[in-house]
């Protein structure tokens, strides 16, 4: 499996996908919707985790790009804190809508089943 | 103020856009913590196994953690200083440092909106003796609005200055401010505020500027 982080907290996104490869997880990760375009143009991902809010871009809208150019690829939404209407909405659009801070291990579990759908 | 109250919508609207940002702010500190501790419980199990630690990660790690409770810790100190300003109707205000604290408490907000906020004010304090809450409803209010038409640049810039025994507040960089709803909201939910407060509220839709001129001293409230 192959996964895309996407979240404008670089610590965060960065120790994540460190945290990920040790189980033997591969993921690239972006802090930019931006990026995030660049990397899909050229790779493939099986599933992407994206922030729900972030600048310029948000993870609602990036997704809607991401799966024109990937078609079929599985969404997790993760995010701090959303709105009623970013929830309802997140639950609608992706496998799940989670909140952070999450166990590594709850992430996995859920990333596991969303590609087993 | 007695004739004319605020409608409460107006200050909760204003209390709970602000709590909401600030928690999505502490939720993203939290996480990052969380990550970092993670990481520092991962290594601790692979040295056991007899893995080697390297001190330059665990460094930068506990670098990465501090980090993050300074930041949570601002984000606090700015969110309790918001809540004792209900503390009082009426105080004697910096208004330097209350723009200072709105604007750093709408930062994520408007980084969300990709919008960058500038700030103006000279060394010197501009104190007032205002409703602080009021104030900084109407001075919410108005970032709202500025960041709504301030067009394609997304630039603003707020800026203050004494003015008379009063002050003078400056919101600019509102390239479509003509045209916008902006009366809608001068004339409804800012109205009662202004008279609050005893403040002028002017918009010069052509420079993209509003201004607030504030009085040395609010009318008394019951």
């Amino acid at each position: 499996m192959k996964l895309l982080l996407v979240d404008d907290e670089k610590d965060f996104v960065a120790t994540l996908a460190e945290r990920l490869a040790l189980r033997h997880i591969e993921a690239d990760w972006a802090t930019s919707a931006r990026e995030a375009e660049e990397l899909i143009k050229t790779r493939r991902y099986d599933l992407v985790v994206l922030d729900v809010k972030m600048p310029h871009m948000g993870g609602r809208q990036l997704k809607q790009i991401i799966e024109k150019q990937l078609p079929g690829v599985k969404t997790i939404y993760l995010t701090g804190h959303g709105s009623e209407e970013d929830y309802r909405a997140g639950v609608a659009e992706a496998e799940y809508y989670l909140l952070k801070p999450i166990s590594i291990d709850d992430l996995i579990a859920k990333i596991n089943d969303a590609l087993s759908r | 103020m007695g004739n004319r109250p605020i409608p409460e919508e107006t200050g909760l609207t204003f209390y709970s856009k602000i709590s909401a940002s600030i928690s999505h702010e502490l939720k993203n500190a939290l996480a990052v913590i969380n990550e970092s501790a993670g990481f520092l419980e991962d290594v601790t199990l692979m040295a056991k196994k007899g893995v080697p630690l390297d001190p330059g990660r665990l460094g930068s790690l506990a670098g990465t953690i501090l980090k993050q409770v300074q930041r949570a810790n601002t984000i606090i100190k700015n969110m309790n200083r918001l809540a004792h300003s209900l503390d009082e109707k009426q105080a004697a205000v910096d208004i330097s440092s209350l723009l200072e604290l709105m604007l750093r408490v709408s930062d994520r907000i408007a980084v969300n909106r990709g919008i960058e906020i500038s700030s103006t004010t000279g060394e010197d304090p501009i104190s007032i003796n205002t409703c602080p809450f009021f104030l900084e409803t109407l001075i919410w209010l108005l970032l709202d609005l500025s960041m709504d038409t301030c067009g394609t640049t997304k630039k603003i810039n707020v800026s203050a200055k004494r003015s008379g025994a009063g002050a003078e507040i400056v919101f600019s960089g509102l390239m479509e401010l003509a045209g916008s709803q902006a009366d809608e909201l001068l004339n409804g939910k800012t109205a009662p505020l202004l008279h609050a407060l005893g403040a002028k509220l002017r918009a010069i839709e052509e420079e993209g500027r509003l201004i607030v001129s504030l009085p040395a001293g609010c009318p008394a409230l019951p």
